[in-house]
């Protein structure tokens, strides 16, 4: 988690990830936030999002996120 | 037989809600898909062929699709640890294969009817008699609905794959999911997940359904009737013989289309979404008050909504996620930073998006250029955002501020606008003329001096229009700060909540463009 919100963190420090749980449906996320966070999840945790994943449910929270990242790395 | 049309509203509907009534629960699926087939075989005729084809093809896919993935986790269960990476490596290149036939093929009889003559005629005109052929331009019939049967038949067979979806096993269903026939001339695209449920459900008839069906539906008659069909005159008027106009009665034109179209196209989604809630089945809505948007990009995402989430969906993220994409996100934060690598991620993704946006509406270069249009506009929104950040924090203007809401609104009519004239225009050099003549010759007083009243529309034409848009600007409104307007006028007293709704129903009888001097206007989103 903490590697996570590292990550997270560096795309945009102005947003309380431990509180906000609709990143994508209050567009706090953008698409193009979204696609530099998936590369860099993939970087740091060696797993392959696929296009199916992007749903708001995966990025809503810190906690969504955390949750995807462990169901690919278990996959 | 269009949805506006009176044949629609009085008899093929009531028909078909009391047969679906009559019938049996587990036999009303049936009976829509049978009324479907009929609605279609009464637009298209024989072209039905080309929807059954369809139909059989991809529930054939979905179905194969399925297979592999029971296939897969069936050796995945036999398999050591180390094999397992393997095995799902053969099953996703062999799922993969499967959904490129497909997809591939529904677009090939999509291109062939649609672009065939387009791609003809360019090549015979480029390359003229130094090519060895000549290929001949062909008189093809497109079947009605086939531009948004096909979007959503690639999306189910993307959801299957994606295992978003279990495949359908009846083969009715796959068929009643593509030809549902309140959305099968204009959509909405709809997603099998969305849907399916209250579409299969085949659940008995209720009085709230039928009541908020049909209010919708005489709503999307208003905005159809009164206000779009009144200004198509106006508008056909300008844009067929634009020469002999002003640049400021262009201007008017642009503005005018760009409210014609919403209040036709949305007007239609109304009817349309009306239609299937009087069987219970929830369609997604395909309109959010789209000229309160702040920004082109917004405006997209208030305006033909499930055209561009299926854009968002099937081409925007698998493009962003791509391989290529992916090395160049990689590279260019190394060496470029991050600002020229989300310009390049972002032209990379977006390109592709609205090129098939404009070639989606037809084959006509003005289609593309209006593709390309959205596709500048919104790169440089992406390009200019720091520049626009730091003037606004040297100006001490909060991103919330009255003044810059109204500016950025402002700003979107114009680029809506805008792009609403080469749309509409006879062909991308008309547009160009359109456009260049508000810088010429713009004679203001031409929309004051009587000029207007000579298009075809009367005062009382104009003030009608003037009070259409007013009501449904004044529903936007509160439907925008949050308010549902149905409930909230369930809340009314009986009195007030009835004579709204006899005043609605009277405006469409009473005030519409129906009767001598008016043409009943065909859907324009039913062309594409």
């Amino acid at each position: 988690m903490e590697k996570l919100m590292e990550i997270l963190m560096e795309i945009d420090d102005s947003i309380d990830y431990e509180k906000e749980k609709a990143l994508i449906d209050d567009r706090l996320l953008d698409s193009f936030g979204v696609i530099t966070l998936v590369s860099e999840l993939e970087d740091a945790f060696d797993i392959d999002i696929e296009a199916s994943e992007m749903t708001p449910d995966n990025f809503n929270s810190a906690e969504s996120i955390y949750n995807m990242v462990k169901r690919l790395q278990e996959n | 037989m269009a949805y506006q049309s009176l044949v629609y509203g009085f008899v093929f509907l009531p028909l078909c809600l009391l047969v679906y009534q009559i019938a049996p629960q587990k036999w009303r699926r049936r009976v829509l898909l049978a009324f479907s087939y009929l609605f279609f075989w009464l637009l298209s005729g024989k072209l039905i062929v080309y929807l059954l084809g369809t139909t059989v093809f991809v529930h054939c896919i979905g179905i194969w699709l399925e297979w592999l993935r029971s296939e897969q986790k069936t050796a995945l269960a036999s398999a050591e640890r180390c094999e397992k990476k393997r095995i799902k490596g053969i099953y996703q290149k062999k799922s993969r294969r499967v959904l490129a036939f497909g997809v591939l093929l529904l677009i090939g009889i999509l291109a062939y009817l649609k672009y065939y003559n387009f791609f003809a005629g360019n090549l015979n005109g480029i390359f003229g008699s130094a090519l060895p052929f000549t290929l001949e331009e062909k008189n093809i019939l497109m079947p009605v609905g086939i531009s948004f049967y096909t979007l959503q038949a690639i999306g189910y067979l993307a959801d299957v794959y994606w295992g978003k979806i279990r495949a359908e096993e009846k083969l009715e269903n796959t068929a009643l999911f593509l030809a549902f026939f309140p959305q099968i001339m204009e959509g909405p695209i709809c997603r099998y997940s969305d849907t399916a449920g209250t579409l299969y459900s085949g659940k008995s008839l209720e009085i709230d359904n039928l009541t908020e069906g049909y209010i919708r539906i005489f709503w999307g008659l208003f905005k159809k009737k009164v206000i779009a069909d009144r200004l198509a005159i106006g508008v056909d008027a300008i844009f067929g013989n634009y020469t002999s106009y002003s640049g400021a009665m262009t201007v008017f034109a642009a503005a005018a289309y760009t409210v014609q179209l919403y209040m036709e196209f949305s007007g239609c989604m109304d009817i349309i979404i009306g239609s299937g809630q009087l069987f219970g089945v929830k369609l997604p809505e395909n309109f959010r008050q789209p000229f309160a948007a702040q920004s082109a990009a917004e405006f997209w995402r208030r305006w033909h909504i499930t055209l561009g989430t299926w854009f968002k969906t099937y081409i925007f993220y698998p493009v962003s996620m791509s391989g290529p994409v992916k090395k160049w996100n990689q590279y260019g934060r190394k060496h470029f930073g991050k600002y020229i690598t989300m310009l390049g991620t972002s032209a990379m993704a977006l390109f592709p998006v609205w090129l098939c946006n404009g070639l989606w509406h037809g084959a006509r270069w003005s289609y593309i250029f209006y593709g390309m249009y959205y596709f500048t506009l919104i790169l440089l929104g992406i390009a200019a955002e720091p520049l626009r950040d730091r003037v606004l924090e040297l100006l001490h203007i909060g991103e919330k501020s009255a003044g810059l809401k109204v500016v950025r609104i402002a700003k979107t009519w114009l680029i809506i606008f805008t792009g609403e004239l080469f749309f509409r225009a006879d062909g991308l050099r008309a547009g160009i003329y359109m456009f260049r003549s508000i810088f010429r010759n713009f004679d203001l007083n031409s929309l004051f001096d009587g000029r207007l009243l000579e298009l075809g529309m009367s005062r009382a034409d104009l003030i009608a229009i003037a009070a259409g848009c007013v009501v449904v600007a004044i529903v936007g409104a509160v439907k925008e700060r949050g308010v549902h307007v149905r409930e909230a006028l369930g809340r009314k007293p009986v009195f007030i909540r009835w004579s709204i709704y006899y005043a609605l129903l009277l405006a469409v009888i009473v005030i519409a463009a129906y009767g001598d001097g008016y043409q009943a206007v065909d859907m324009i989103y039913a062309g594409f």
